[in-house]
């Protein structure tokens, strides 16, 4: 595929001008999709706001993926969620996977779709994970000129998420939520607000995940995810195998009191029980926000 | 190249070949050493794409043990690192890097085995296609017979197998003891397709592969009748390619008919 002829001609192309789109609203308390709970959902169409879906398991040519997600479609509001955008990769970006990213997002009409703050791979390869980068001046205008020609590609901004992170570079000149704030602001992409993965990262780099959440400017998240993690004693890894910590769950009070009415869903990816189970967590996540929040039709602005 | 540029390409051969210099540009945590958190990604990139394959590959997973299979399966990252961003594909390689590799190309059964699950998995999320019925073929007079064309639907896929691994796979499906390895006097000819959502499998007789091959290349219904003539009775061999005609169409093999 010709890559240089689909990037922007000149450098004024590139200047700065966030895309401009509304924010996406508010959807409620979710959960993400999973294989295991497919029968379970379409058979009883359980109380869940909406699902988030991993937009790379439904980026195929058919079959029965397909097919559960045009059924899920007709019923909830979706949103997709990326694991292979690879945003802040120095490789070329890969035209061939935004076009099926493109594709799907066709068929499902998302209310947005969202992917990690990290990069995958480079030199061709792909490495499946959600790697870390450095906070550097360098790197911001790197993944802001990245945001632009990916919004640009999608006719959409998308929203980006923070990554747990086991490591931090020596070269880094401001925080990641200093980074993040300044993406959304110079990019016009919407956060999502990993609320696990601030506390992860907090525990292993030694700083309060208060200062993170107060570091992020309140009216660009637009989601939260909530998730659990496996403690190995010295750092925490971003597992999503176990229920939410009671941590976190104190972390998301503050969150809310922070950012306001957040649409909000449950992760899990691993060790996955059995879809009543999880729905106990959804429904503390609408249980929290109800208490914290005034009545919707109470809440200012 | 840019310093961030560099910096991922030091991250990725670290976690690719075991470089450490990658580790110079890395803290120390309040709690742990470098060396030990940048290990959560170097065993996170094997563990991920390992557990990647026991999903595609869960009968050769049941036949190798978990130990055997790991072993192979981390052979087969350093081999063939993913260049897909979908880990959907990562294991489509699988096959062919048993039938090449030691110790695992002494084994046969093993490409095999992995070749016919590798072609369930391809028929299970193939692309869909309309399905021929028996009602589309009696728009067609006799006379026009001999020039129809037969389009396979588009999961359905041929492939030869040299040893067993068809009995194999069964047994293993089953939870039964699978059959000793052995290889075959003359390949087991398997079709593969997507019945509804389920894929399917099943041997072919010598001479309907043969029919189906052609069958799939564009050669009309006459001319495949002329080609069964060789192999067997050839004053039965329009009514056996009827016959196997009606299979194909019965089991959702074709998508469509045309002269």
């Amino acid at each position: 595929m010709n890559v240089a002829s689909r990037l922007p001609s000149s450098p004024a192309a590139l200047a700065e001008r966030p895309l401009q789109s509304d924010k996406p609203p508010f959807l409620g308390f979710g959960l993400g999709l999973r294989a295991q709970h497919y029968d379970e959902i379409l058979g009883g169409n359980p109380p869940i706001d909406w699902f988030e879906v991993i937009s790379e398991n439904y980026m195929l040519p058919g079959g029965q993926p397909l097919r559960v997600l045009d059924r899920i479609c007709e019923r909830y509001p979706v949103v997709m969620h990326g694991v292979s955008l690879s945003i802040a990769s120095t490789a070329p970006p890969n035209f061939e996977y935004l076009q099926g990213l493109k594709d799907l997002a066709r068929r499902v009409e998302p209310k947005w779709i969202s992917d990690h703050l990290c990069w995958t791979g480079v030199h061709g390869k792909n490495l499946h994970d959600l790697l870390p980068i450095p906070y550097t001046a360098e790197a911001l205008d790197h993944v802001v000129s990245r945001v632009q020609l990916v919004q640009d590609f999608l006719g959409r901004a998308i929203v980006l998420e923070n990554v747990s992170t086991y490591v931090q570079f020596n070269n880094s000149e401001m925080t990641e939520w200093e980074f993040l704030a300044e993406l959304s602001r110079r990019s016009g992409c919407w956060l999502l607000f990993d609320i696990n993965n601030v506390y992860v990262s907090a525990f292993n780099h030694g700083y309060d995940p208060m200062t993170f959440l107060n570091g992020i400017p309140a009216d660009r998240v637009v989601q939260f995810h909530m998730a659990g993690h496996s403690h190995m004693g010295t750092h925490i890894i971003d597992t999503h195998d176990h229920p939410v910590c009671e941590d976190v769950w104190d972390l998301y009070v503050a969150a809310i009191k922070r950012f306001g009415r957040v649409s909000t869903m449950i992760e899990r990816d691993d060790n996955i029980p059995p879809l009543d189970e999880l729905l106990v967590e959804v429904n503390r996540t609408r249980e929290i926000a109800e208490r914290v929040l005034p009545p919707l039709g109470k809440q200012a602005g | 190249m840019s310093d961030f540029a560099r910096q991922q390409a030091d991250f990725q051969r670290g976690i690719l070949t075991g470089d450490d210099t990658v580790l110079a540009e890395i803290l120390d945590s309040p709690r742990e050493k470098r060396e030990t958190l940048y290990g959560v990604y170097r065993y996170a990139y094997g563990s991920r794409l390992v557990e990647a394959l026991r999903n595609d590959h869960g009968l050769l997973h049941s036949y190798l043990g978990d130990e055997t299979f790991d072993e192979m399966g981390h052979a087969y990252v350093k081999a063939r690192p993913s260049e897909h961003p979908n880990l959907r594909w990562f294991s489509q390689g699988l096959p062919e890097f048993l039938r090449s590799a030691e110790p695992y190309c002494n084994h046969p059964v093993l490409a095999d085995l992995a070749a016919l699950e590798k072609a369930l998995n391809d028929a299970f999320d193939a692309a869909e296609g309309e399905v021929l019925d028996l009602a589309s073929m009696a728009a067609f007079a006799p006379e026009q017979w001999n020039d129809l064309k037969f389009q396979p639907h588009p999961s359905a896929a041929r492939l030869d197998l040299s040893t067993n691994a068809s009995a194999v796979w069964l047994a293993l499906k089953n939870d039964e003891t699978p059959p000793d390895a052995a290889t075959l006097e003359e390949p087991s000819r398997i079709l593969v397709w997507r019945q509804d959502a389920t894929p399917m499998f099943r041997e072919l007789a010598p001479e309907e592969a043969m029919m189906w091959d052609e069958a799939a290349n564009g050669i009309p219904f006459g001319v495949l009748c002329e080609m069964l003539a060789t192999y067997d009775d050839p004053d039965g061999a329009a009514p056996r390619g009827a016959g196997y005609l009606h299979g194909w169409i019965t089991s959702a093999t074709l998508t469509a008919v045309s002269t």
